[in-house]
């Protein structure tokens, strides 16, 4: 090995810092790529990394942990293993590769955007090993599908999701454009590092990891967590972009970028993890509730660690806590009902064993959301399954493009009143889910006044016909995708065996 | 929108009925980048918004473009996997390079004439290295697929790669010859007022606000990289021969196989793109002759630089080899 530690050489390779004279600072960082919120370029330079590593050591372990990953993947695509997973899971992992998949190869675009207009050469060469990352992510995450697609069609989705017009595909995209593929260097470091990254991936890999190994899902584990390994590196690019604006007085800009993007992976989080960790995941699996798992990362975990930089808690936190109690719940019974629109086969996981989990981890669950799946139950029951399925479309959310349950939190008992937040903006009538949603608008209605959600589509005649079979063409499913219930409607029989 | 069939499918819908099933390769690339000429605007906000007028502009508005770029494909084939295997091999081979001429106490044993010659001429290169590492990331931020994408973010990390050499190599230097050749400035005041240095940063800076993505991948890889390389790898390892600094010569030729995998991308991407619009030839000739002059400028200042050394190099070799290492990669690309 060299003899020099990396400590004694690494900053000559952070320092390429000069006044540029023959071009203007925003000719070379443009507002729409690299927006400075007005701090000088001097102040960029004292951008300081937390964690340093060298190109040497970057390959060097790269190379070790995909040799590890791909001897994982070849052992059990040889194997039963996929087959036998539980039906809910499978639910899990095809939403996961569907909305995830090729994402995150679009975050190698965020990335490579900060390693160009970042602002300083030391996060631009962080940046970098980022953008490798994040290729690494969007390969490995349709690789995995792609040696499972003989035993799982379904998987088509890891590859296909972001060129359809799903309903869901478009709030992800929605969000994750907005985040990084489509957002300025500075704010992407604030955004997708800091908040999304740290906070929220912590979520879905760490959460998903813990129950994929449980599961016996030893692929899905140890692809995640490996993943996981290079997202704790390079979400360190938010810390240090976070101290420069501070210390150049821009706390408030900060604050503003945290509390959008925190509210926005709040949103997606709770349908695409909610989900998952409190419905799909066998019971017997379950390490924590998707509450608990926020309490415990995101409500102390992440805020300890914003505090520590002078930043607060959202203006909106009750209402985010409020939610914690219920919007997951209405996004299953949606994604259920509208099973045809997704493409995994939803389980309902509401059979005796996992309500009375349910009513444990969310007191009152039984008469507040209990009481639609009894319905539905009895339906299945009484041979008329087709009136668990859906003739008309719901009110989608003009921020999160996720639909609008406000009726359900009311009477659930969360909400002052079913109805939604409404803005009228140049003649036009957008529809908010939350006055968070509303707000998120308002900050930038230049980014998102003109866009058309799913149902703007319908209404405005872009989906033809207007029909729920024309809006699943446009969505791109097939009717072999179509979700149908993962479990052939066995938690309602079991329910009536329970009771009988 | 493809349709699912029952039986099991042999690859990705999207890619159609194949015969062959595509490699890892072209399975974890292939219509990645499905935003590019998506309607009706890239990304999924308002149309009018200013990065998607950007990237419609820059991108989609782009006159270096063809009906589908999804056909092209690295001649090297690399997946990140790939890559990362790959240079994990050649990194031992430098970390090996290095244990033997640490061992041999090479660094000490140069002269001082050599070591005020690599201050002047070596130092202050991590900065219109770092400039090639930039635009490579900007090119692949812009490029119309991920098969580009691909070779333009390898490309970036390369250049970091021989930043990160370099920089051990300078802080051996000063701890043998003098602390301040590591100093910040003994490499920032050359290139930021240094004579010989002001023509490459001035077509360093004014490449870093061009956003057209094909008239960006043109100067940088068909014009200014070639150019720079060729000054880098291989002049300057043919001064160091001369001056007997064998440790450095290595190193440099060590880069030139990750210039040489650079130019095979970028040679194959321009063929691509003529073989379908014959036009495309002019568009570059174009681009070229306007940014010829500013390149050919910044080599010169350079060149100068190897004729102080105790055992020098003319000039005009210097230029002659860069002006013929562009030459070879143009003629490679268009023929």
């Amino acid at each position: 090995m060299p003899a020099l530690p990396r400590s004694e050489w690494y900053d000559l390779t952070r320092d390429m810092n000069w006044d540029l004279t023959y071009v203007t600072e925003d000719q070379a960082f443009p507002p729409a790529l690299s927006n400075s919120f007005g701090v000088p370029a001097e102040d960029w330079w004292t951008w300081d990394e937390p964690y340093k590593i060298a190109y040497t050591e970057y390959v060097h372990n790269q190379a070790g942990k995909d040799q590890g990953l791909f001897s994982v993947n070849n052992v059990v695509s040889r194997s039963s293993i996929f087959e036998n997973l539980d039906p809910g899971w499978k639910a899990a992992i095809l939403a996961h590769y569907g909305a995830i998949a090729v994402a995150e190869y679009q975050a190698s675009i965020g990335e490579a955007r900060m390693a160009r207009f970042g602002r300083a050469a030391a996060w631009r060469n962080m940046a970098t090993y980022g953008t490798l990352d994040e290729m690494r992510h969007g390969q490995l995450q349709t690789y995995f599908p792609y040696q499972a697609l003989n035993k799982e069609p379904r998987l088509d989705w890891a590859h296909k999701a972001y060129h359809t017009n799903e309903w869901g595909i478009i709030a992800a995209r929605h969000v994750f454009d907005d985040m990084f593929t489509a957002n300025d260097a500075v704010s992407t470091a604030i955004q997708l590092t800091f908040t999304f990254e740290t906070g929220f991936t912590n979520l879905q890999f760490l959460g998903m990891a813990a129950d994929a190994m449980k599961v016996g899902d030893l692929d899905f584990g140890a692809l995640i967590s490996s993943i996981q390994t290079d997202e704790a590196r390079h979400a360190q690019q938010g810390e240090p972009t976070l101290k420069v604006l501070v210390k150049a007085g821009k706390t408030d800009t900060a604050q503003n970028l945290l509390d959008k993007m925190f509210w926005r992976a709040w949103k997606l989080f709770s349908l695409l993890t909610g989900l998952s960790m409190d419905y799909y995941t066998p019971i017997e699996h379950r390490t924590h509730s998707f509450k608990e798992f926020m309490e415990e990362f995101i409500n102390k975990q992440f805020i300890d660690q914003f505090r520590d930089f002078g930043l607060e808690k959202p203006w909106y936190w009750d209402q985010l806590l409020n939610e914690m109690n219920w919007v997951h719940h209405a996004y299953h019974l949606g994604v259920y009902f509208w099973r045809p629109t997704v493409w995994w086969n939803p389980v309902a996981g509401t059979g005796p064993e996992e309500r009375a989990w349910l009513e444990e981890k969310y007191p009152g669950w039984n008469d507040s959301f209990g009481k639609y799946w009894d319905v539905m139950g009895d339906n299945v029951r009484a041979g008329r399954p087709e009136l668990t399925l859906p003739e008309t479309f719901p009110i989608v959310c003009n921020s999160c493009q996720i639909p609008v349950c406000t009726p359900a939190g009311y009477a659930a008992g969360y909400l002052d009143s079913p109805l939604p937040y409404q803005l009228v903006r140049d003649g036009r009538k957008y529809t908010f889910c939350s006055e968070p949603c509303q707000w998120v608008f308002e900050q930038t209605p230049e980014q998102f006044a003109g866009h058309l959600s799913i149902i703007d589509r319908l209404l405005g005649g872009i989906i033809q016909p207007p029909t729920i079979e024309g809006a699943l063409a446009y969505m791109g499913l097939s009717p072999e995708e179509c979700g149908v219930d993962g479990n052939d409607y066995a938690w309602a029989t079991a329910t009536a065996s329970k009771t009988a | 929108m493809a349709v699912t069939t029952r039986k099991p499918p042999k690859t990705w819908s999207l890619l159609g009925e194949v015969r062959r099933r595509p490699s890892v390769y072209e399975a974890t690339a292939a219509k990645f980048n499905y935003h590019f000429r998506r309607e009706p605007a890239p990304f999924e906000m308002d149309p009018t918004a200013a990065i998607n007028q950007w990237y419609l502009e820059h991108r989609e508005g782009s006159p270096f473009n063809v009906e589908d770029w999804e056909g092209f494909r690295d001649p090297a084939k690399l997946t990140y996997s790939d890559y990362v295997s790959t240079q994990h091999d050649r990194e031992t081979y430098l970390d090996l390079l290095i244990d033997h001429h640490e061992a041999a106490g090479s660094i000490a044993k140069l002269d001082k004439a050599w070591v005020d010659t690599l201050t002047a001429l070596l130092v202050p290169l991590r900065f219109p290295l770092h400039v090639l590492q930039m635009t490579g990331l900007y090119v692949a931020q812009m490029a119309p697929s991920a098969f580009i994408i691909n070779c333009s973010n390898f490309q970036a990390a390369d250049e970091m790669r021989r930043i990160q050499r370099l920089a051990y190599l300078t802080r051996l230097l000063a701890n043998e010859h003098g602390d301040t050749i590591a100093a910040t400035d003994t490499a920032r005041e050359p290139w930021q007022s240094g004579e010989a240095w002001q023509p490459l940063r001035e077509v360093s800076e004014r490449m870093l606000g061009v956003y057209d993505w094909g008239e960006a991948f043109v100067l940088l890889d068909l014009l200014l990289k070639p150019a720079l390389d060729s000054v880098v790898n291989d002049s300057l390892a043919s001064l160091a021969v001369a001056n007997g600094d064998e440790f450095l010569a290595l190193m440099l030729s060590e880069f030139q196989r990750d210039t040489a995998r650079h130019q095979a991308w970028a040679t194959a991407l321009v063929q691509y793109a003529v073989e379908q619009d014959p036009a495309l030839v002019d568009v570059i000739r174009g681009w070229m002759a306007s940014w010829e002059p500013l390149v050919d400028a910044a080599v010169a200042g350079l060149a100068d630089l190897f004729e102080a050394a105790a055992v020098p190099l003319s000039a005009a070799d210097v230029r002659e080899a860069a002006a013929q290492a562009r030459e070879r990669v143009l003629s490679a690309a268009i023929q």
